[in-house]
């Protein structure tokens, strides 16, 4: 049979072809998004006020926006570090879990003195978080065991253990609920008088420059691109593969431990079964519509924080529940997924004579 | 003896849905294609069984939806990577979030509502037989179908025209273009059926076992079928004894617990994802890696030699 059309891959995609291409699917994710709500019932004349008036523009709104993006951030950034070396990292929730636990470890067994201890959990939740990624990562090298399964069981695990940890040795008597008793105030991050919003925000900020310039300016960032576009040709040209991909993929998990770290100290001030829940995937989404860049995590990081924020709203007034958010970034992703087709391949039409 | 009997007869409600699902992810990877999208398929699966039990009252039309549901999300997945060449990984990803959040979006009004789901058909004299009675005749009769999808699904794998056309799509596509197979048009199909059998298994969580639909029903079981591929090396029997070990080690912590004892429940928790681990580990040391050579390669026709 004659194959009329054929699909050619674009040698280079001309920049204007491809920025279009990327907003066309953002848009078109974005629209779907709108006609999901209006359909589930929240007023047309609304959508903006909930969405965007309510949560950027006014100062409760914002605040709270912002308090929510400092894990978003890290969790992008997690996402990002990981995908630059083809690391695929389904276990943020994981390692976010265990930084939360190793700060917590912190302050319950009161490690340091006080001045300085706030310090040392969110040491310590990095190093949770680079702990847990290291198993998968060992795992891949050693055994080529697929990091994409072990991170997610990991996950699991991770989150078992926190469990054991409320419902056992940590339990505050107290309290009716599973949870830790509070840190205590010198190990609490400042608020910064806006809201909830704490010093957390300039640690986040800060890690998103660091990975900017490691991403961007460093031997491992450069290196890191070639490995993640290809191995091969990466171990071929005398790159050290295994130091770049243990440095990304470590400071990946650092990133999400951090993340819990930060909740435990700044938001919570307690370990809860209900830290960090969909990070994972909010974390991937932001890095992809980021394109990798640390720099345009953080634009997109509070975006996302702004429509979880509106997304507490449209629980309580129209009974949407979490899974309406969760939604909505799948739509937004696959959207932009699909209309990658126009910028990544030309349909040439062959007149192919059939054989 | 009646702890291993009680234990044993508890196995399938753990091992089936993943059973199921496995056996869809088999297929999708002979084919060539990582699908990461399981846990959505079932959990849409999980949620229209329930929804379409609710209203009809008739367990089996639920069934019918819940693999409807998985299929139709399965197909929006492989037009996503079979037609438009998108990165599977993602895709799986955004699927899943889809599925995941669909359930909710469209349960949200039907969820904690208890219904008259799919019974064990009685079995009097056999039911009581020592051991295996409960195993094997106190089971909804959709237990005995997923069985028998097992040598369905082998049998189309290894002794017709389209499981020979689906191997080798997964193992050499540009071979099997040449040969005249179309390449999306395998991958379409293998991703229909692989929503379709996820969705079996999660209509069989929410149908067949809990006579209830919640939110957050499949619990990671999509991931777990698909380390469990692995384990199988890609084949249908294999993946049944695996999802009964699994579910072996899964059912005996509810098992001990019922017998009074004092067990770490969380520690134990652990035991089914450190096992999985271990087994994935194992299973890719061994010797025989049957992996489908084109895993996760995205085809195009002009990338031929």
């Amino acid at each position: 049979m004659a194959f009329q059309f054929a699909l050619q891959r674009r040698a280079n995609t001309s920049f204007l072809r491809s920025s279009l291409t990327f907003s066309g699917g953002l848009l078109l994710g974005l629209l779907l998004c709108v006609a999901l709500l209006i359909q589930a019932g929240v007023p047309a004349d609304m959508l903006f006020d909930d969405l965007v008036w309510q949560v950027f523009f006014q100062a409760d709104g914002l605040a709270q926006t912002l308090t929510l993006s400092i894990p978003l951030i890290l969790a992008g950034l997690s996402a990002a570090l990981a995908l630059r070396v083809k690391f695929w990292n389904i276990g943020i929730e994981g390692q976010l879990w265990l930084g939360a636990i190793a700060a917590m470890a912190v302050s319950i067994y009161g490690v340091g003195s006080d001045s300085y201890r706030w310090a040392l959990m969110l040491v310590a939740a990095m190093a949770g978080g680079a702990l847990w990624i290291a198993v998968p990562l060992w795992l891949k090298e050693r055994f080529h065991a697929s990091e994409l399964v072990v991170t997610l069981l990991l996950s699991n695990v991770a989150f078992q253990l926190m469990l054991h940890l409320l419902f056992g040795a940590w339990r505050d008597p107290t309290q009716s609920f599973p949870i830790s008793p509070a840190i205590s105030e010198p190990e609490r991050l400042l608020k910064l008088g806006f809201g909830n919003l704490h010093t957390g925000l300039f640690a986040s900020i800060g890690m998103v420059f660091l990975v900017m310039w490691i991403m961007e300016r460093s031997r491992f960032g450069f290196q890191s691109r070639i490995l993640g576009s290809n191995r091969q040709v990466a171990e071929a040209s005398g790159i050290a593969v295994g130091t770049t991909l243990v440095v990304m993929v470590l400071l990946s998990g650092a990133m999400a431990g951090l993340a819990g770290g930060l909740l435990v100290a700044g938001t919570e001030y307690r370990l809860t079964q209900h830290l960090g829940w969909n990070m994972t995937f909010s974390g991937i989404v932001i890095a992809f519509i980021a394109r990798l860049r640390p720099f345009w995590v953080l634009p997109v990081a509070v975006v996302l924080a702004g429509v979880y924020n509106a997304g507490a709203t449209l629980k309580v007034f129209y009974g949407l529940t979490e899974a309406t958010v969760l939604l909505m970034q799948g739509i937004v992703l696959l959207s932009l997924l699909w209309c990658q087709f126009i910028a990544a391949f030309s349909i040439d039409r062959r007149q192919e004579v059939s054989v | 003896m009646s702890f291993i009997s009680f234990w044993f007869a508890s196995i399938p409600v753990s091992a089936l849905p993943l059973l199921l699902a496995c056996l869809g992810l088999i297929l999708s990877e002979r084919s060539g294609v990582v699908n990461l999208g399981a846990e959505g398929y079932m959990a849409v699966g999980a949620m229209s069984g329930a929804i379409v039990t609710l209203l009809t009252g008739s367990p089996w039309l639920g069934v019918g939806a819940g693999v409807l549901a998985g299929c139709c999300l399965g197909l929006l997945f492989a037009f996503s990577v079979a037609v438009l060449k998108a990165d599977q990984i993602l895709s799986g990803l955004a699927v899943m979030a889809i599925g995941l959040g669909l359930s909710g979006f469209i349960g949200r009004h039907w969820v904690h509502q208890p219904f008259n789901g799919m019974n064990a058909p009685d079995l009097p004299g056999l039911q009581q037989l020592p051991l295996l009675g409960g195993l094997l005749f106190k089971q909804p009769l959709l237990a005995w179908v997923s069985v028998l999808l097992v040598i369905v699904i082998a049998w189309i794998l290894h002794r017709t025209r389209i499981g020979l056309r689906f191997t080798a799509v997964g193992e050499d596509p540009a071979a099997a273009d040449n040969a005249g197979i179309s390449v999306p048009g395998m991958q379409m199909l293998a991703g229909m059926l692989c929503g379709a059998l996820c969705g079996l298994g999660g209509a069989y969580l929410s149908v067949a076992s809990a006579h209830i639909w919640v939110d957050n029903m499949v619990a990671g079981r999509g991931w777990i079928a698909l380390a469990l591929v692995v384990f199988a090396r890609w084949r249908p029997g294999r993946a049944l004894i695996g999802a009964l070990l699994f579910g072996a080690v899964d059912m005996l912590l509810p098992r001990l617990q019922a017998q009074g004892l004092q067990v770490p429940v969380y520690l134990m928790g652990m035991l089914p994802y450190l096992l999985t681990i271990l087994v994935l580990v194992l299973a890719t040391r061994s010797r025989y890696r049957d992996e489908p050579a084109a895993l996760g390669v995205t085809y195009l026709r002009q990338d031929r030699h």
